[in-house]
């Protein structure tokens, strides 16, 4: 059991083998990688008139974000220190499939409602901005519903 | 549901974490458990009752049989 815990690491180790200090920068790489990408493209397409400023300025917002997602993707989840090895039968994966049920309840609400207000208002908005609400909405609501039914069966 | 497996936990010597661990799960999960506020999955039920060399029907008892 000590051995198993002093193998874990805060940030764990990649499923392809390596230490912790190689998974991250793989991670913060490939992360600075496609963010320059995504920031060249985005200034090809936005802002011919200067470009390297909205590259960079892209490229800033998008890597930790895409970083973040290389990690998640590489990490082996039994390396990261206070892992579980089976969440699934945990009663946190019971709290967490109870909470999105009730997210997709309450998106299902709030669409419905949003739509049925909005065809008798006519507001012109950004599809991404309208997309960024709505994302930042569900992961609202899961963290309130997640520790609302955590509160209600500890 | 009823739940007799702080008894047998407690017989056999071994703290919530330390089943916790051999278990795979979290101490709350065995909290929930022994306090009757979370019906196990049936595997967990069967790592239970493996882990206890006993039936899950000796560790859970439904409130309405």
């Amino acid at each position: 059991m000590n051995a198993e815990l002093s193998s874990k690491t805060r940030w764990g180790r990649s499923r392809f083998g390596g230490g912790t200090a190689l998974l991250i920068g793989i991670s913060l790489i490939a992360g600075a990688a496609l963010a320059l990408g995504a920031g060249l493209l985005f200034a090809k397409l936005n802002a011919p008139q200067n470009p390297v400023f909205a590259t960079l300025i892209m490229a800033a917002a998008l890597w930790p974000i895409l970083s973040v997602i290389f990690w998640v993707l590489l990490v082996d989840r039994n390396t990261v220190r206070g892992s579980l090895r089976n969440p699934e039968i945990s009663i946190e994966g019971q709290w967490h499939d109870e909470a999105v049920v009730k997210v997709f309840q309450d998106l299902m609400i709030i669409c419905g409602l949003g739509a049925a207000v909005f065809s008798f208002i006519n507001v012109q908005a950004s599809v991404s901005l309208v997309l960024t609400g709505v994302l930042l909405l569900t992961g609202a609501d899961f963290i309130l519903r997640y520790f609302l039914i955590k509160r209600a069966q500890s | 549901m009823q739940s007799n497996l702080s008894e047998y936990r407690k017989d056999r010597g071994i703290s919530q974490q330390a089943l916790a661990d051999l278990l795979g799960v979290s101490r709350q999960t065995i909290i929930s458990l022994e306090k009757g506020r979370y019906d196990p999955s049936l595997p967990l039920a069967f790592k239970l009752a493996a882990q206890f060399n006993c039936r899950i029907e000796d560790l859970f008892i439904p409130e309405d049989l």
